[in-house]
Parts: structure tokens; sequence; C-alpha cells
């Protein structure tokens, strides 16, 4: 029950104010900018409790987005509510700034009064809102039009409509992982974890129903096959994952098959999470050598760790650099490499790098002699990647398509499956 | 920042404009650091900064701390930055070492340097800039370092004016921080003269600087009175125009005229007639210069004028010596009155309140009491309403107190809410103080519970029934009155308690009317009943007791009160059990037995004392306007606390039975004390009655032939002596006659009981004579034990005091520390109170023989309750048969001089000293 939905810019002035419930004041949205946006000290909990009235936060860019509430609420209910309206306004007009809401702020309050009644989240599906809140004026819808909009909202299969015609029958999966790792100097591995999404973009004609299978251990095993082949075929233990609303849940528990009839367009079908055996895809090893109280050198080795035939891009490695750096000499084999002062930190850059390869950096750091007796606290030196293979081991095993009612078959349906693997925190303590 | 100047530092500028563009908080740490790394390289950098890099340098450094950052680093530049030339180099550094290096730099060494090098230097921009950093550090490390050269500085001759003026406060400063800083003797006289000097800044720098060594040692700068003045009679007597610099707007220095009256109000008025027929004219002129015409018509001239007089009239007030002064400022004063300024009518109050307490300006402030009345009403603020009702308080006394009363009582119904409580408290005391009539008294009581109800305390309500119990001639009147008050539909809880009370006490004097008849009456109380907290009903409760004794007729209704299930099955344990023991009473008892429990309460003890007033003075601290005692006082006694609600003190009291050990067990000699009579075989012990005061059992007289041992128990106030005579000789004692005795004054006191013995105690054997003691009333003397007896055919006599004291029927009492305290501030009249000083006889850290003195002599000692740990604290109640005296004590020791302070205060005069007298002996031999 989210009592109402505020939006405001950095300097606290409200963008959005939509009131689902009378019990919110019109002190609340004051409340939330004086206790929040321009508090003395940095609000770092995302929940804050302000004269028995929560307020939930997000900040995406320079935008606050607080759901208000006097009742005791699911908060992770809100976050995700909080995370879908942002998601949808992203698909509606793209990247979030205060200038795109101030342009939109009509679109913005027809989206917020259909995805919240009285204080319920309702229907947040991107591609069923954009068939009856377009940014094309007002049209009048025939009397059948509005019938299947209205059957369509309030039937079974909310997420898709009848009547899709393409003349290419295409499916595209990503995989796409985000891996987090911290490491100790000697290369120990402290904690490390993946977390995943499948993203599914269908242009596929008519109602068809998909069967989607993976390496999981589970539905590998449970699939009666021999426990040999499920580990010649290196199955993959699954920590925890999650659907899209089209997949049949009661299938995929008494079946372990995930079967769905997919929504149109582009739709995050699948989010999982895996923290075993990890093929970390680079290994950072970092030499910290303090030299007399005014220097330190610094050595940094990246080595790559996947099939030679395997390309990595966009790499940035983020060496921190201590608060009393007065100059920074640096000398780099490959990519570039510089010292941002407004970060403390020296970035090392380098656009591609191939497997089974390394990579080094060495820096030298003239320290000034202060009076504080603090030292440095040395934080953990921090990368960005992308490279083209899952991380966790994960595989598409197949994706069938079957459409009784239209002539076309499995094979008729083109499919793209492609692996991405980024870096989430991915830390080397030095 | 005065070095952001056209022609300044661009790059300082520059970054300021750019923090400023900052979209959020992330961008501008962003720009910080970067700023921080620039800075860094440059300071780093081998090729030297000049002073205007550096300048720009710290400055931003200076910024960014502002800003809320940490900076660490840059002091160095900072301090080479004062041994430039430049004003503004030098300036910023000072600037940067004022408000960011910390007492405990090590750069301080180098900082003290280039403050000793600037304080030297010949240009006295220079010197100002050292003077303010010093000042603005204020240090204790600076008031060492800088000690010796700043007074020099001040009284030199060759010193500028401006650095003389920066010198005086720079030296008030330091003297804040270390008051050691100023050394007494030689600079006294020549820094009171600067009083004297031609310059209008010094002299103003100087008062401060005065006043404040003043407060500290008055004696030495007692010097700066004629000055003062005779300062203050040249500003006054000029013309504006004289002063050109110091004039402010048309008023002449009117900054130094008030800080010279201040520094006046720290003496007394000057003995030399000269001075102080000069101080009378000096304040003269300034009242007349009020008469005057306003030279102009802008807020800050008045605002000055006002400034000075109303200094000028707390001079006067606290001079107290001028007739003519204090009536001129009373009427001063009461213009003030109806000016439309608030501030102005706020003060005139104010003021008039101490003047009210003058015994000189009292009739003059009374001639107002018309416009204060009319303040109290029309007033809008509420800050000045009180003031008022300060005043009005203040002014009263017997010839108006009836009209204040009335007014008060009047205002009261409209008053604000938050200063209602403390108006229900003045109008009570002034009530009680200055009532004539007890029948006024009452009425006006009633009216305030009326009024305001909720903000009537437990104490004001237990007053007007002590007052009424006490007084005969009332009590008729007080039962009709509040029997006409209960029958308002809707009447305030605190008017169901005295109306219960005193229904109970005195409803038989109005029962004679067919209107108030006794069913009449506990109808309309127990209409009350049920809309009533707990504590009423209890009380409500004994008051129907009361009334199955006065009116047996009624019995039966009240005893079905007590039956009902509300009351004898009440969830409240306190109400069931009076429910249950009342209707036990009345059912089971005979009408004597009834009469005698359910008696007329005695009436409460007169005491010397004002509960209302330091209730009044707990609300408010420090801020209390005295209401002056200047006429007889007849009523004033001390508000019982714990005889209030209960009619009959059932509840027992268990305090008690922590008390010393039954009658009964008389044989058993207590633990700390084992010393049996006999077995002490010393030699020639005369009398050794002084030990007896810290114990109870011990040889009380001993030589060759007989010793006589003694053993007490007591027990509130009862006390039991069991005497123990041992024959040491082989012969009998013939015609063996112990004989006690008391003075006729001690024989109201105690009465002594003795049981009748042998006449003959056989060689070598001991028996024993029990005396019993009841203490009636506080006594200081002791009974003698006159005894007289044959041996070998050769009569003797024996004559010693019976050790029987006061202290033997103090019950010892466990309190908390605050309630100790309040109660040791209740005592606080002079004459409750004895206190010697005397040098210790043991050494003092033998603490544990102190404390086992204390408690021997049948106190309870507190432990933790006394701010300073060394401290004894002492509390005991002790028991007579008439009142119970509560005593308390402090014993604080003075290690270095070994000597001991005891305080005791008690609520009768007597005891305490004589209490004080015996612990002081008892303690110093």
């Amino acid at each position: 029950m989210i009592g109402g939905l505020f939006c405001y810019n950095h300097k606290g002035e409200v963008l959005i104010s939509r009131v689902y419930r009378d019990d919110i004041g019109r002190n609340a949205v004051d409340a939330f900018r004086v206790n929040v946006i321009h508090a003395r000290g940095q609000v770092r909990s995302p929940v804050t409790n302000i004269a028995r009235t929560s307020y939930f936060h997000i900040k995406r860019s320079n935008l606050w987005l607080a759901a208000v509430t006097k009742q005791n609420v699911n908060a992770t209910m809100v976050f995700e509510f909080l995370l879908k309206v942002v998601e949808v306004m992203q698909n509606y007009f793209g990247k979030i700034s205060e200038e795109n809401v101030k342009n939109n702020f009509v679109l913005i309050y027809e989206l917020l009064d259909e995805i919240v009644d009285f204080g319920y989240p309702q229907n947040t599906d991107t591609g069923v809102l954009k068939t009856f809140i377009t940014q094309q004026g007002v049209k009048s819808v025939t009397k059948e039009e509005q019938a299947a909009i209205t059957s369509q909202v309030t039937g079974q299969i909310g997420w898709r409509r009848e009547g899709i015609k393409y003349r290419r029958n295409e499916l595209f999966l990503d995989v796409m992982e985000y891996v987090n790792l911290l490491m100790s100097p000697q290369g120990q591995v402290l904690s490390a974890h993946v977390a995943g999404k499948i993203l599914m973009k269908s242009y596929l004609s008519g109602m068809p129903e998909c069967k989607f299978g993976i390496n999981d251990k589970i539905a590998m095993d449970s699939k009666g096959k021999p426990a040999e082949e499920s580990k010649t075929k290196s199955a993959i233990a699954i920590d925890d994952c999650q659907f899209h609303q089209c997949v049949k849940l009661s299938k995929f528990e008494s079946e372990h098959a995930i079967s769905f009839i997919p929504p149109d367009g582009e739709n995050e079908l699948m989010r999982y999470r895996t923290t075993k055996d990890i093929s970390l895809p680079f290994r950072v090893i970092p030499l910290v050598r303090e030299v007399g109280r005014a220097k330190l050198e610094v050595k940094v080795v990246v080595k790559s760790n996947f099939k030679p035939s395997l390309l990595a891009q966009k790499i940035e490695i983020r060496i921190p650099t201590p608060l009393n750096t007065s100059g920074v000499q640096l000398i780099c084999m490959k990519g570039k490499a510089k010292y941002k002062a407004s970060e403390n930190a020296i970035v090392w850059k380098i656009k591609r790098m191939g497997g089974m390869k390394e990579s080094q950096i060495s820096a030298e750091i003239e320290l000034l002699t202060t009076d504080t007796k603090k030292k440095w606290t040395r934080p953990p030196i921090s990368m960005n990647f992308e490279v083209p293979f899952a991380p966790s081991g994960f595989k598409v095993r197949y994706l069938k398509v079957f459409e009784p009612k239209l002539n076309y078959s499995d094979h008729d349906v083109i499919k793209w499956v492609r692996y991405i693997g980024r870096s989430g925190l991915y830390e080397t303590r030095c | 920042m005065p070095a952001v100047r056209g022609d300044g530092m661009r790059g300082l500028a520059v970054f300021i404009s750019d923090i400023r563009n900052c979209k959020s908080k992330e961008a501008e740490i962003k720009r910080i650091n970067k700023e921080l790394a620039n800075i860094r390289s440059k300071f780093k950098g081998d090729k030297t900064l000049d002073g205007y890099q550096k300048k720009k340098y710290v400055c931003k450094l200076l910024f960014i701390f502002l800003l809320g950052h940490d900076i660490d680093f840059g002091q160095i530049e900072a301090v080479n930055l004062l041994s430039s030339n430049k004003y503004t180099e030098k300036q910023i550094g000072y600037l940067f070492i004022s408000v960011l290096i910390s007492g405990n730099s090590e750069l301080i060494q180098l900082i003290v340097q280039s403050i000793k090098n600037d304080l030297a230097s010949r240009n006295p921009v220079h010197v100002s800039l050292a003077l303010q950093c010093i000042a603005n550090i204020g240090s204790k490390d600076m008031a060492e370092a800088f000690g010796q050269e700043i007074p020099k500085l001040l009284v030199s001759g060759d010193t500028l004016d401006v650095v003389k003026q920066s010198a005086a406060l720079c030296l008030l400063r330091l003297f804040r921080t270390d008051p050691s800083v100023i050394p007494s003797g030689e600079w006294t006289s020549r820094i009171v003269h600067l009083l004297n000097d031609q310059h209008m800044g010094v002299v103003t720098a100087a008062a401060s600087l005065i006043d404040a060594l003043v407060k500290k040692n008055p004696e030495e700068y007692k010097g700066c009175i004629s000055l003062a003045v005779s300062r203050l009679s040249r500003i006054v007597t000029s013309s504006y125009t004289d002063f050109q610099d110091y004039t402010y707007y048309f008023v002449p220095a009117p900054w130094l005229s008030v800080k010279l009256l201040r520094l006046l109000q720290n003496y007394p008025p000057p003995e030399d007639p000269g001075v102080r027929g000069r101080l009378s004219e000096c304040l003269e002129t300034i009242l007349n210069k009020a008469q005057e015409p306003p030279k102009s018509k802008k807020i800050q001239h008045s605002n000055a004028k006002n400034a000075v007089l109303f200094e000028a009239i707390s001079l006067i007030i606290h001079n107290d010596s001028e007739p003519n002064l204090l009536v001129r400022a009373c009427n001063q004063l009461g213009q003030f009155l109806s000016h439309r300024e608030t501030n102005l009518r706020y003060l005139a109050l104010e003021s008039m309140c101490i003047l009210a307490t003058s015994e000189f300006s009292h009739e003059a402030v009374k001639k107002h009491q018309e416009t204060v009345i009319n303040a109290l009403k029309t007033e809008r603020d509420v800050s000045v309403r009180q003031r008022a009702v300060d005043l009005l308080y203040a002014m009263c006394d017997k010839s108006n107190a009836e009209e204040i009363v009335l007014e008060m009582l009047a205002y009261l119904e409209t008053a604000d809410y938050s200063i209602r409580e403390e108006m229900v408290l003045k109008v009570a005391i002034l009530a009680e103080k200055y009532a004539t009539d007890y029948k006024w008294y009452v009425d006006v009581i009633l009216n305030l519970i009326r009024l305001a109800g909720d903000y009537v305390s437990e104490e004001v309500w237990y007053r007007v029934i002590q007052i009424v119990i006490n007084r005969d001639d009332v009590q008729g009147y007080a039962a009709k009155t509040v029997f006409e008050a209960l029958q308002a539909q809707a009447c305030h809880e605190n008017m169901v308690k005295v109306g219960g009370y005193i229904l109970g006490e005195f409803g038989n004097l109005i029962a004679g009317d067919a209107r108030s008849s006794p069913a009449v009456q506990l109808q309309l109380l127990h209409s009350k009943f049920h809309l009533c907290s707990s504590m009423t009903r209890a009380l409500l409760l004994s008051t129907y007791v009361k009334f199955v004794n006065l009116f047996p007729e009624i019995k039966s209704h009240v005893e079905e009160i007590f039956v009902a299930d509300s009351n004898l099955r009440s969830a409240d344990a306190e109400l069931q059990q009076r429910a249950s023991e009342y209707l036990a009473l009345s059912k089971l008892t005979s009408l004597d037995v009834l009469a005698t429990v359910l008696e007329e309460m005695p009436p409460f003890p007169e005491k010397e004392s004002s509960g209302l007033l330091n209730l009044l003075k707990k609300k408010r601290p420090g801020r209390v306007i005295e209401n002056p005692d200047r006429l007889d006082e007849h009523v004033k006694k001390e508000p019982r606390e714990t005889n209030g609600t209960s009619g009959l003190t059932l509840a027992s009291n268990t305090e008690q039975e922590g008390g010393s050990a039954d009658l009964l067990g008389l044989g058993v000699p207590s633990a700390g004390n084992g010393n049996g009579p006999t077995t002490n075989g010393a030699g020639a012990v005369t009398n050794n009655i002084q030990k007896f005061y810290c114990k109870n059992n011990g040889v009380l007289y001993e030589n060759d032939i007989i010793q006589i041992g003694v053993k007490t128990e007591c027990r509130s106030n009862l006390a039991r002596l069991a005497l123990f005579y041992g024959n040491k000789t082989n012969h009998p004692f013939m015609n063996f006659q112990p004989n006690v005795s008391a003075s006729p004054a001690l024989s109201l006191a105690i009465l002594l009981q003795v049981k009748q013995v042998d006449s003959t105690v056989e060689a070598g054997a001991q028996f024993q004579q029990m005396v019993n003691v009841e203490c009636v009333n506080d006594f200081d003397e002791q009974p003698d034990l006159n005894l007289v007896y044959n041996y070998n055919g050769a009569p003797q006599t024996v004559n010693i005091k019976l050790p029987i004291s006061i202290n033997k029927f103090i019950e010892p009492t466990e309190m908390n520390g605050e309630a100790f305290f309040s109660r040791w501030k209740n005592l606080s009249l002079p004459a409750q109170e004895s206190q010697k000083i005397f040098k210790a006889a043991h050494p003092m850290e033998a603490t544990d023989s102190t404390k086992a003195k204390l408690i021997g002599y049948g106190f309870q000692l507190l432990e933790n309750i006394d701010p300073n740990p060394d401290n004894y604290v002492c509390a005991g109640i002790i028991h007579t048969r008439s009142l119970q005296i509560g005593c308390l004590l402090r014993l604080e020791p003075n290690k270095q001089a070994q000597m001991y302070r005891l305080t005791t205060r008690s609520s009768v005069e007597a005891v305490s000293q004589h209490i004080t007298s015996v612990l002081c002996e008892t303690l110093s031999k």
C-alpha cells in the first residue's frame, strides 16, 4: 500500500508528486527533502522513517524517486515497484533525467495513474502499457479495439495480445552475467558470485508456446538421465532464480521445465544467481611498496584467464592513490593510463585483450608529508570489463517453439543466443 | 573575505565560482579533490612559490576547510606567510592559523616565535594582527607564552591607541582562559589608570578588562571606583558633540557608560562622600536626560539612551542607599510601564520587581499597582504578563494583599497555560502570608481550586487542610463552604479531596442543617466517587469511615459502600485493603473503640518553614523574586507531606521495621558491642559517660569495689536500660539504694520508670535493675543515678549520669540523594541549622572509625549521595511521644587543614545544637 510517489531533482525541487492515499499529508513532500536530500550527513539507508511515515528512495542519475507510506508494507515489494517505474519510464522516453521528466510529465502522471491503484501496484509491463498509453495524442478507439484491450488486460495472458504477425519469426536470447569478486592480495578468493539474467527479444507470430532448457543441475538430474551424463555436460548449481510472469511456475515445480508464452518484444525472462565454480576472467596481482614517507611504488599485473580465442573488451582498472598524492609517474605496456586527481585514483584503460595474456603497469607516486597520523587505508583495486562468455558456465541447451494454430514450426524460427559476461564489483585488495 | 577583490586572487575566485556551480555533492567533491591534488603538487614542487601563490593556495585550503573537508597540510606554508611583510599575506596566514591550527600542533613553537616577532614590530598593524591571532586561539599555551608581554604593551607609553585597545581585549580573552595570566600587584594601578586614557576606545576596552578583573579580585582594584565615577560624570555632563566618533545617535559613548555603570555594580556605594556625591549627580543627570525630548526619532537613539538609563537604574537599585534616587527611578519606570515599546515594558516590570524589595522604594512601586494590574489584563506579550505577575507578587503586602489576590484570581481564569501553575502557587503563598481572616483564606484557596484545579499542586491543598484543622474558628465555615462548592455539577478532583477531608473531620458541624444532613453529605461525596482517581477514592473511603463515627445513623449506608464489589474487590490493593479494614472496623468494634480510632486529627505542628515557597523556587530556579518579609508573619507552618492523603495513618511505617531490635529480645547483646558488662576488669575506670553517646552497652562506672554496667535497648520513643551492679569485693553491700532522678526540666521531657531492687548485694554477686524511659519531648540533659550503699560498714555514694540522651531515640532513616537534599533544603532556616568547625583528633583517613561513631550515634549513614565522596551524610528521625523530629547531618572533612565541618539540620533548634555539640566533642576527642 504505497501512499504516494515523489520525484525530486538534485536540488530537492519536486518534479512529480502523486498521492494515492489520504493519510499522506502535504508536508510529507517537504519532510523527505529536509530530512534526506538536504540532510547534513549523507543518508545512506534507502528506507527512512520520519514522523511515522516511511520513505523508500532510490537515486537515478540526479533524480530522487521516493515512495511514501504510513503502513507497514513489504519493503522489497516497494523497491521492486520503484525499479519497475524506472524501467517503464526508460522504455517510454529513454534515459531518466530531469530534462526528460520535465518534458514528459503528462505521460508520467498517466503512467502513475495506471500502474498503481489506491496504493496497490498493478500491471507494470511496458508492452501491455503501450497498448493503451500512447504518446500520440487522443485518438478515438473503436468499440472492438476497446474490448480487445479490456479483455487482454483483464484476461489470463495479460502480457501478450492476440493476432500478432511477423513475416520472419525470430528469437534473440542474451545471457547477461555480472561477476562480483573480492580477492585478497595473495590471490585468495574471499567472496565471489555471479548475478545473471536472460533477456529475450521475441518476434513471433500468433500465440506460440516456448520451451526452454538450461544446464541447471536439478533440472538435468530430474530428467532421469544418468548422473554421469549430467556431469560431463557440466551442469551448474543455481542458487536461486526468478522468472517473468509468463513462465508457468506450476510446470517448473513439477517437471522442472521452463515453458511459457513469450511477451512480444524485449523482456527479461529469468534472473539467477550462482556462487560455485565461477571461472574468473581476470586476475589482478598488486605490488605496493612504500619507499620512505614521500614515495610509493605500485606495480599491478593483470592476467586474462579464458580461452585464447576469445577477446575481452572495455577493460578498465582503477588503482586508488593516497590522499596526500602530490605527483604520479606512470609506465604501461598496453592501453592508456592516467592519474585522475578528482577521483584520487589511477585509471588504466585497455581496449581489447585476448585470453591467456598478461599486462602490467608500474606507477611511482610522490607523497606530501602531512601532519595527520592516520595511515592510508589502502582501498581495493577495482576493475571493469566485458567478456563474450558466461563466467558461471551457464548454457542454453535448447529453446523450442510450438505454434499449433499457425503454420510454422520450430525449424522455421531463427534463433540467436549470445553470452556476455560483465564485471560487477570486481575488486582485489592491495 | 577581504582577499577576494578585483585585483585579488583570480584563481581563488575561479575556484569558488566552480564550487558554487557544482550541480551535486559528488561533483563538488570531485572538484575539491582535483584542487587539493593541484595544491599538493604545487607545494611539493621543487621551485619555490612566491608570497602571492602561497597566499592563494592557503586561501583555497581555508575555503575547502570551511566547506567541511579535512585539511592536513599547508600549515608550514601558512606559517611562512606570517613572516611576510605584506599585510594581505600576513593576514591570510594568521587567519589560516587561528582557524586551523590545533593547540597541540608541533608548529606551535614556530607560530609563537612569529607572533613574538610581530608583537615587537614597529608597525602597529602587524602588532594588531598578532594580538588578534592570540585572542582568537586563546589557548592556555598562548596565555603562558604571552602573559608577560601583553600587559607591558598595554601600559607602555609609546603604544598606539588602536594597539592598546586590541591589547586590552586580548588580555581579557587570555584572562578568561587562565586567570593567573595577570599578576597582581605591579600592574594593578597602571591598568586601573587606563580608565583615564585620552582615547575613548582604549577606555571602553579597558572597562571590559577591569570589569572581569574586579569580579575576580574586588579588593585589589578598588581604585577604579573613583576613576570610573569621574569618567562617567565627564561623559554624562558633556554634550554629544564632544565625542565625535564615540557619539551614537546623539548619545555620548553609550557603550562605555553602560560598562562603567556595570563596573560600579561590583562594589557597594562608594564611601568617600565626594565620590558618592559625584555618582549621585551622574545618576541624577541620566535620569534628567530621560525626561528631555528625544533628539532623534530613530530607534537607535532611544535604544542607546534607554540602555544607559536602565543600567543606571540597576546601579541605583544595587546601591539601595539613596531614597530620592530610588523614588525617581521608580517613577521613571512607571512611565515606561505604559510605553508602547514592548521591550521597555518588560524591562520596566523586571526592574520594578527588584525595586519593590527595597525598603525605600516599596511604597513608590505600590503607586503603580493599577497600571500593573492593567498590564496584566491588556498586555499581548505573555512574557511581559509573566513579569507583571512577578511584580504584583513582589509588591504585595498587608495593605494591598486582598486586592492583589483578587485581581490575580480574576486573571487566572484567562491566564496563559504556561504561567498558571506558578500563579497558583503565588496566590496560595500570598493568601497565606497576608491572611488576616482565615475565612478569606479558605475562600481564596477554594476559588483557586475551582478556577485552576489542574494547576493546584498537592502542597497547596495540604496546606489549606492543615490550616483548617489547626484553627477552630474556621472549621465550621470551611465545612459549609466546601459543601456548597461540592454541589457544583462538575468540580475538580482536588476540590473533592479537600471536600472529602474536611467533611470527614468537621461534617458534624454542619449536620444540624437539614440541607446538609449526614445522608446528604454522604450522597454528595459518593456522587463524585466514581469519577475520581484511586488516590482520591482511598481518601473518600477514609472520610466514609469517619462518617460512621460522626453519624452512627448512616452506618448502614456506609457499610453498603464498603461492601460494594468495586471497593471490596477492587483491583487496587490500597482500596481493597481500606474497604475491608474499614468494614471490619465499623462492624466489629464497639463505639468506644471506633471513637478512639477515628478521633479528630490532632493539630499539625506549627513549623517555621515555607514549603510552598520552596516549591516556587524549584519551579523556576534563579528567577524567583522574593516577596519581602517586612510584616509580622503569623501563619507559617510547614506542610507535612506525609500526612496528606490518608486521614488515619493506617499504613504501617515500613521504615521502622529496619530499626532496632525487638524490645523483648533484651538478653541478646548486639554484635558490635559485645563487651559484657561484668567481664571488663579494668582498674579504676571512673565516669565514662561520654562514650555512651555512640554505644549502647558497656561499663558505665567502675572502682575497686563496684562495677556498674549498662545495656540499652531502644525502640522508637521507648528505651529500656538494664543496669548491672557487680560487687567486686568479698563483703556484701548493705542498704543498697540506686536512685534515678531527673531535673525538673528533664522530667517534663522524659518519663522514667525504675524497678525496685533488693537492698543487699552479696559478695561477688551481680544483679540487674531495669529502667524504662519514654521520650516525650526533646531534651539535652541526662538523668542522674544516685547510688548509696554500705560497704564494710562505711557508707559509699556514687553519683553518675545515666547514658540516656536524645540520640538514643534516633531511628536511622534510609533515603536517596534526591530526597535527602530536598529535605536538607527544606530545613534551611538559620535556627534549624547548627554548624561547628573543629580540629580532627584522629587521622582523617580512618573513615571507618568515624563512620562507626556516626552509626553508633544512631544515624543512618547515607553513602554515595554527596557529590564529594569524602563527606559523611547522615539522616535519622528522633521519635518522641508528641512528634517526630527529622534530623539531617553532614560532616565535611578538610584533609589539608585536618578540620571537620559539622552541620546539623533539624526542625527543632535545640536538637540541632545539642547533636552538634555532642558529636563535635566525640569526634574531636
